[in-house]
């Protein structure tokens, strides 16, 4: 096999940095949802991807996964499984961990930031290490419910140059920014949509407008938790998943929306194409160690430095 | 427990002490104080005898400043935005850490490590000086460092940096209003503490001979996390306790993976999760249950209110043509208003109409134009430079410190007002100066008290105070500031008739004494019983300015507030 152009494996590193991306924008697109909503930083996002991914496995294929083709009524059981898990365990990190420390003046409470950061910290960390004593391997072959990879015969795209690029890249990429799209228009048209934004807005008038803020932060968390399921189903298969393979996710999933303007849902979406660029040109220029280290210096980066630009443009309330 | 272990133990309680200081008195959500041991044991290791070969002194200071650098760093940024940040922040420093230590193994020795000679020598051949650093010698080492850090805490707690810190976990806003320099103070507080991470780390590393990932993963920054949360807020005892439930936590863990057949590793991170939920949802009941609202400044002597009385009424504050505008919205144009000591001028007009703007342009808090103080300009946007000049704001809505007594709260104030250079460390070291502005600062509050008529609720739970003193509290935190001027945005809102007259007579009180007040106030019988001057607003401009008999035979303000009946009714 000849050695492919430089044309090629850069057409390579910006697909597969792509391909990435819109799984981290779906990632992101969750977070800026509850960011922008609840005015929560959900720390167990990316704890609740995988959980949701682990979820359907331990109930499809139990507690010693082997790595087989799943039959179509197993997938369609395995992706229900995985989005319910991403619902379920979302709305219970959001009673349990978050709502009890925010601000709720009917029972003269302040918000406490301490408080729900810890809490969301735990959540993470209890579904990881609970997680990890039921699968105590280092990695496990997650079934791809989609069959992607069977797009192509041998399993790849032959780009112009000579490179090649698994199909599964290209078929994530595509059904990624679709989902995500759907998701952004459904979040901003329907009547949930709606409802989230006037909460966001100011919590007071929309209280007198019938919309609970108690069950918009539960709400929030949900949407986000479907989202989170979705991100899993496309991002787990394809490679070995550790159960720790949550928090280096959500934190770049953060990165993403803090890079796309905390609250913006296309911004999100925008923010997670180019984490994953960054993060896919990083391993080309640096080696697969900076995989995990990329995203997290430009976190700490984005964080440390531009503050101001964090804050979505809404004029002083 | 063996000498190490007690040593190990000793140096973990140094990183957690570091810690508390900003988690447990500051009240900032820091997750990441792993990431500043690992500097200050990563840093030791690869600097230090067995890796670039500097001297060990050397190599630990030079570690223990550059985690205090990384920390100033992380704080200069988030410190201009919300709390949560900051645990963003910390908890990706956290993360970015551990993985950048796995992802080069040639230079940390990736998962396994690095080794260094145990027990490590202190040489010095210009002092002659060859000191083996025994467990022991650790063991007398860290006990001394985390005596004096605890010794500091309690003394720092009494004093007028124990004060910053409390309003700043309490209130950061409020505080921030009343001329505390919050962005300072969270700085120095992360600086702190990231240094004390790195000196736990430095000293562990060198007990030991040994570092691995494990020992600085972000599981132990929550585990470090939990051990400050457990004594609640700002008692030093807390991390004590703490870090003997994390030494108690290892063997447990160890008990129940044997007994299970479970990961010991993974136990130990279901233990640290459950600790953390426990910890967090026994906070608010224990908290409120065994509350405490910190010592008092200290009790001076009663003092009549000094009563400057000057005819002329010099203009204290001028501002002229100032704009404002939120995105589309013009909020002030072209407005102008002039405050005299020894008048109380009340602000009127619809809602929407500018008036908070208007006072938190005079405070500072936006840029709008240039407003002349005491007949100097001041055209930066600083709110902690007009505090320091004479002008303060009071926020509209109530902001309950309920962690401080009501003494402690307008002790904040008088702090705020008064920038003392070096007052903390003046104060840690005990100098005489400190004694003396620590009682002038109890004669201040109690003034402040005595005038705006709440000496009599001094010492109550801020919590039990009714809505009008609630009220009259935001104005006696501004007044102990020392403020010649005072922006009181709406202080009546919610009382009562009777605290209405209260307020009425503490208003002429402090004009008395020579203060300008202004006043925003929607109720035009307040308006008509206090004010010497009322300027209306409307839609950003002034419409009227004058006395309220003038105001009355305005036909133009009629109109503008539909005109229903009159206005003013005679007093």
């Amino acid at each position: 096999m000849t050695a492919p152009a430089a044309g090629g494996v850069l057409l390579q590193v910006v697909l597969s940095g792509l391909s990435a991306g819109a799984v981290l924008g779906l990632v992101a697109l969750g977070f800026t949802l509850v960011a922008g909503t609840v005015r929560v930083l959900h720390l167990a996002h990316g704890d609740v991807v995988i959980a949701a991914v682990f979820a359907g496995v331990l109930g499809v294929l139990g507690q010693t996964p082997v790595s087989a083709a799943l039959g179509p009524r197993q997938s369609a059981l395995f992706v229900l499984l995985v989005l319910l898990s991403g619902a379920v365990l979302a709305a219970l990190i959001a009673v349990l961990a978050i709502r009890p420390h925010l601000a709720d003046a009917g029972r003269h409470r302040r918000a406490d930031a301490l408080g729900w950061v810890a809490g969301g910290v735990a959540s993470g960390l209890l579904l990881r290490e609970v997680l990890g004593l039921l699968l105590p391997q280092q990695g496990y072959a997650v079934p791809d419910p989609l069959r992607l990879a069977s797009l192509a015969s041998d399993g790849l795209v032959h780009l112009p140059g000579g490179s090649a690029l698994p199909v599964r890249a290209v078929g994530v990429l595509v059904i990624g920014l679709v989902v995500g799209l759907l998701a952004e228009r459904l979040l901003v048209r329907s009547r949930f949509g709606r409802s989230l934004r006037a909460v966001a807005d100011d919590p007071d008038a929309a209280a007198l407008c019938g919309v609970a803020a108690g069950r918009v932060v539960v709400l929030a968390f949900i949407a986000a938790g479907l989202l989170a399921g979705l991100a899993g189903l496309l991002d787990a298969p394809g490679r070995a998943v550790s159960v720790d393979d949550g928090v280096v996710l959500g934190l770049s999933g953060i990165a993403a929306a803090l890079l796309g303007g905390l609250g913006s849902l296309r911004g999100a979406l925008v923010g997670g194409l180019a984490v994953g660029l960054v993060q896919a040109a990083a391993v080309y220029a640096g080696g697969a160690s900076l995989q995990d280290v990329a995203p997290l210096a430009l976190l700490v980066v984005l964080v440390a430095v531009r503050p101001e630009g964090l804050r979505h443009g809404r004029g002083q309330r | 427990m063996t000498t190490v272990a007690v040593a190990q133990a000793l140096w973990l309680l140094v990183a957690a002490l570091g810690l508390a200081l900003s988690v447990s008195y500051a009240g900032l959500p820091i997750l990441g104080q792993g990431a500043f041991i690992a500097v200050g044991a990563y840093g030791t290791a690869l600097l230090g005898p067995g890796g670039a070969g500097w001297p060990l002194g050397l190599a630990c200071a030079s570690a223990v400043l550059l985690a205090g650098l990384v920390g100033f760093v992380v704080a200069i940024g988030a410190s201009r935005i919300e709390g949560a940040f900051l645990a963003l922040a910390t908890w990706a420093l956290a993360w970015l850490v551990q993985r950048a230590v796995l992802a080069y193994p040639a230079v940390t020795g990736g998962a396994e490590g690095l080794t260094r000679r145990s027990p490590a020598h202190l040489v010095s051949p210009t002092l002659g000086l060859d000191v083996v650093l025994s467990p022991a010698v650790h063991v007398l080492l860290a006990a001394l460092l985390c005596a004096a850090v605890i010794a500091a805490l309690i003394r720092l707690d009494r004093g007028p940096g124990g004060l910053d810190l409390a309003a700043l976990r309490e209130g950061p806003a409020l505080a921030a209003s009343l001329g505390v320099p919050v962005a300072a103070r969270r700085r120095t507080a992360l600086t702190v503490t990231a240094a004390l991470g790195a000196l736990s780390g430095a000293g562990t590393v060198v007990l030991l001979g040994l570092v691995a990932p494990s020992d600085v993963s972000p599981l132990v920054s929550l585990q470090l996390l939990v051990a400050v949360l457990i004594g609640g807020t700002a008692r030093w005892w807390g991390p004590v306790l703490g870090v003997a439930v994390l030494t108690a936590l290892p063997p447990l863990a160890a008990a129940l993976a044997s007994s299970g057949g479970l990961d010991p590793a993974r136990s130990r991170g279901v233990l640290t999760a459950a600790l953390l939920v426990i910890v967090l949802a026994l906070r608010g009941p224990v908290g409120r249950r065994f509350a405490r609202l910190g010592p008092d400044v200290g009790v001076a002597a009663a003092i009549e209110p000094s009563g400057i009385d000057d005819p002329a009424r010099p203009a204290l504050l001028r501002a002229e043509h100032l704009f404002a505008s939120y995105g589309a919205v013009v909020a002030l144009d072209d407005a102008s208003i002039v405050l005299r000591g020894g008048e109380v001028h009340a602000l009127v007009g619809p809602n929407g109409s500018g008036k908070s703007t208007l006072l938190k342009a005079l405070a500072g808090e936006l840029s709008t134009g240039a407003v002349e103080i005491a007949g100097q300009p001041h055209t930066a946007r600083s709110v902690q430079d007009r505090v320091q000049v004479g002008v303060v704001r009071t926020p509209q809505q109530t902001v309950v410190m309920r962690g401080l007594t009501v003494h402690r709260q307008v002790a904040v104030g008088a702090r705020g007002g008064r920038p003392s250079r070096q007052g903390v460390l003046r104060h840690l070291l005990a100098t005489p100066e400190a004694g003396r502005t620590h009682r002038r600062s109890a004669e201040i509050v109690d003034e402040a008290l005595h005038d705006t008529g709440l000496a009599h609720v001094a010492r109550t739970d801020p919590q039990r105070l009714t809505n009008g003193d609630q009220r009259l509290l935001q104005v006696a935190r501004a007044v102990a500031t020392g403020a010649t001027v005072l922006l009181l945005d709406e202080p009546a809102a919610g009382m009562t008739e009777g605290e209405r007259t209260r307020l009425a007579a503490v208003l002429r009180r402090l004009a008395g004494n020579g203060a300008a007040v202004l006043l925003v106030e929607h109720d035009m019988r307040l308006v008509g019983a206090v004010a010497d001057r009322v300027t209306v607003l409307e839609a950003g401009r002034v419409l009227f300015s004058g006395t309220p008999d003038e105001m009355r035979a305005e036909p133009s303000v009629r109109r503008a507030f539909l005109g229903a009946g009159p206005l003013v009714p005679e007093v």
